[in-house]
């Protein structure tokens, strides 16, 4: 069974409203999810018909004299080569590329993942997470909304078994503990509005290094 | 008026031989409309001028990149000037996001092109269903679509529960997504 992104967020999204954080998850999902991207390429046919009908604001016709003036020095820039991923990097979907920088390194978490983060403005901790087969996150419970959006690989928590191009609303108060699936490595976008608060036997000690974000 | 066949027609040309005179009458017809999307948002209608302006030379630019089979005129043309507001935003002082980001939506791809044939009537059916739209569907909509607002905000100022804008949201996206889907299969 396949996991998609709520259709509001898919609104949010085509609609340019969402912050850059939840923008890249969604981003990522319409990428690999080819469901996604037909509702995403409707809703954007939504927002067309809405300003279409719009009406026009009043424009003055020198305006366009000045802007036919600016093209003189402005290419119409040819079509760009079809997205081919780096050798090493084929669970990297095309909106991805952007965000990595060369010299990035997976940085082992305590708990036995490995981490990525993603420097983004605005409130949201943006990182890629990699877990080995077997492997799990450490027990914790959601403070703020969280998105989850797996690359390659799958894991498997209490609500279900999520594989690529799946995407995952943070459930709330509830706790889970996603296991990585066997086979590849899992990796997964995760996208944290505020820290998360760990509940297993040493939470209490390590919460307030995730508040400050040093793990 | 401009038939979504002409306005695909205007990209075109303007892409094979950089046709000034196509993009004139491309932008005749949407500058002011671009115009009157963004000061939806409350933008000032000078500021708004120059976002469509802007708006409009990204087109010529990235005309060679317009796929008829993908997407309409005006929604590629709204994508480009959501992009836009979204930069008016970043400039405000508030985070954005990598415009670019928005256009590789509209990318063409060959996974799925098969699907790609329908665009140009996927648009002319959106019109007219937003005509089906009741009036509390199509208000909670256009604030989405044109006042920048997540529906956590419409909500708080339509002054509605959470759950009552993302009722009405669903069935209005609910009626769009069955209608196109009956056509494509």
């Amino acid at each position: 069974m396949s996991h998609p992104a709520p259709e509001e967020l898919l609104l949010d999204y085509a609609a340019g409203t969402l912050a850059p954080g939840p923008a890249l998850a969604v981003s990522l999902h319409v990428a690999l999810d080819p469901a996604a991207r037909r509702m995403v390429e409707k809703l954007g046919a939504l927002g067309g018909a809405l300003m279409e009908g719009e009406g026009e604001a009043p424009f003055d016709e020198a305006l366009l004299q000045s802007t036919l003036a600016r093209l003189d020095g402005i290419a119409v820039e040819s079509r760009p080569p079809p997205y081919v991923p780096r050798p090493g990097f084929e669970w990297v979907p095309e909106p991805l590329v952007r965000h990595l920088e060369d010299g990035m390194r997976w940085k082992r978490v305590f708990g036995g993942f490995e981490e990525m983060r993603i420097s983004l403005p605005g409130e949201h901790r943006v990182s890629l997470l990699r877990l080995e087969p077997g492997r799990g996150l450490p027990m914790h419970r959601h403070v703020g909304e969280e998105f989850t959006v797996v690359l390659q690989g799958g894991y498997t928590d209490s609500t279900g078994n999520y594989g690529v191009g799946d995407f995952a609303v943070g459930p709330g108060p509830e706790q889970h503990e996603p296991i990585a699936d066997p086979g590849e490595p899992c990796i997964a976008l995760i996208v944290i509005e505020k820290p998360i608060v760990l509940t297993g036997p040493f939470g209490r000690f390590l919460n307030p290094l995730v508040r400050r974000g040093v793990i | 008026m401009l038939s979504p066949d002409e306005a695909a027609d205007l990209i075109e040309a303007i892409a094979a031989r950089q046709d000034r005179a196509a993009f004139a009458n491309l932008f005749r017809h949407y500058a002011p409309r671009v115009k009157a999307f963004i000061m939806r948002g409350g933008t000032d209608a000078e500021t708004a001028q120059e976002v469509a302006q802007e708006a409009l030379i990204m087109v010529w630019r990235k005309a060679a990149s317009f796929d008829r089979g993908r997407a309409s005129v005006a929604t590629w043309i709204y994508t480009i000037a959501r992009n836009k507001r979204i930069d008016l935003a970043r400039r405000a002082g508030r985070p954005a996001i990598e415009t670019e980001d928005w256009l590789t939506v509209f990318a063409p791809e060959e996974a799925d092109a098969d699907k790609s044939v329908l665009a140009g009537q996927t648009y002319t059916r959106v019109k007219e269903l937003l005509g089906g739209l009741s009036a509390d569907q199509l208000v909670v909509i256009q604030k989405a679509f044109f006042e920048d607002k997540t529906h956590t905000a419409i909500a708080e100022e339509l002054k509605l529960p959470l759950g009552t804008v993302k009722s009405r949201i669903r069935l209005a996206l609910g009626r769009l997504r069955e209608a196109l889907e009956k056509e494509e299969s």
